[in-house]
């Protein structure tokens, strides 16, 4: 199953909507251990495009993947270039990471 | 292991620094990529056939890596010593196997072109704006000048590597482009390093922005000079040389002193 199909609802968080949930495949992104490949891909472009679920790593351009539908204010991990990120609202309205120190 | 438990966003930051810091997370992520390798390349990739002048230009490109590679690896083994902490420590003791390896499968690299003689090759075409900066680096690590080392190392330095290797490998010939692929998965972990440190000491010590500011002055152009020099003799469209100034400028205003 890819990671746009969702699998089930998940109860809203803070009064929100639900959250979709994702599974994830492995991708082949080789450059973290086996166990935890399925969170991430690589970017493939202009063409590409990021899941509700996806976000795309400021420090090193690599796809971060979740297992659920990613909100403003959820953390992530980046173990490709090892950074922290925190999902924001940018300023066009679309969800972005920003690298926390 | 339960789904919950290997969820790498579940991980809480103590432990995700500890795990990603570790020579045990070094190990399973090079395996995937390295494993089954001969000096870079898989057995099987064929060598091309360059013309003349595009094979003089690509041993001269390599020649440079070398230099930046041998930067590297002395700066990286230099600053095991003034790491401010072990896991940066162990950390580093990985940035310094990687470098080993990047420079041995460079100068593997110019043997297989034809390069009888890699250390004379490698002194008489390196750039001396490039030397100028090794000679720069390792002095800010002698100095135990933690702070712009690092900064000197895993982000000047590192960052334009990334960006220099990625472009170089979308038009390299077969084997020179495993080479450099095998090599940008090592400096994600680099960069990130650095920038990541650096974010935490800039934080709890904001006054030295302006001087890692004065180091950028000082070092930028010897880098940045050579690199743009690198990606037009490889073939680069001058986009990619602003390119590969954005991706740099983009980490040092993150860092809050763009």
């Amino acid at each position: 199953m890819s990671a746009q199909d969702p699998l089930r609802e998940t109860p809203a968080d803070e009064g929100g909507a639900p959250r979709r949930r994702f599974l994830l495949d492995d991708r082949g992104f080789d450059e973290v251990p086996p166990r935890y490949r399925r969170f991430y891909r690589r970017w493939a472009g202009a063409g590409d495009q990021l899941a509700p679920n996806e976000a795309l790593c400021p420090v090193c351009k690599v796809v971060v993947r979740s297992t659920r539908e990613l909100r403003p204010g959820d953390r992530l991990y980046c173990m490709a270039c090892m950074s922290r990120l925190l999902v924001v609202s940018g300023q066009d309205g679309r969800l972005e990471a920003t690298v926390v120190y | 292991m339960s789904e919950e438990s290997s969820d790498v966003h579940q991980l809480e930051p103590a432990r995700f620094f500890e795990q990603v810091h570790s020579f045990e997370f070094w190990f399973e992520a090079v395996e995937g990529y390295l494993h089954g390798l001969d000096h870079g390349h898989r057995a099987e990739t064929p060598e091309a056939v360059l013309a003349p002048d595009e094979r003089e230009r690509l041993i001269t490109v390599l020649c440079n890596y070398c230099v930046g590679e041998t930067a590297a690896l002395e700066g990286a083994g230099g600053l095991v010593q003034i790491a401010p902490n072990r896991a940066s420590k162990i950390f580093l003791s990985t940035q310094t196997v990687d470098e080993g390896r990047h420079l041995e499968v460079l100068v593997n690299r110019l043997r297989e072109l034809g390069v009888a003689d890699p250390e004379v090759e490698i002194a008489s075409r390196a750039t001396p704006a490039l030397l100028e900066f090794k000679r720069r680096l390792l002095a800010l690590v002698r100095e135990r000048d933690w702070l712009a080392a690092l900064f000197a190392q895993n982000v000047i330095l590192e960052a334009m590597e990334f960006t220099v290797f990625q472009a170089h490998a979308r038009s390299a010939d077969p084997r020179t482009r495993e080479v450099l692929q095998g090599i940008v998965k090592d400096e994600r972990r680099h960069l990130g390093f650095g920038e990541n440190e650096l974010g935490r000491r800039l934080a709890a010590q904001p006054g030295a922005a302006s001087r890692l500011a004065a180091v950028r002055r000082e070092l930028d152009p010897l880098v940045l000079g050579s690199f743009r020099d690198t990606l037009l003799r490889i073939g680069g469209r001058r986009e990619e040389g602003a390119d590969l100034a954005e991706h740099y400028r983009a980490a040092v205003t993150r860092l809050g002193f763009a």
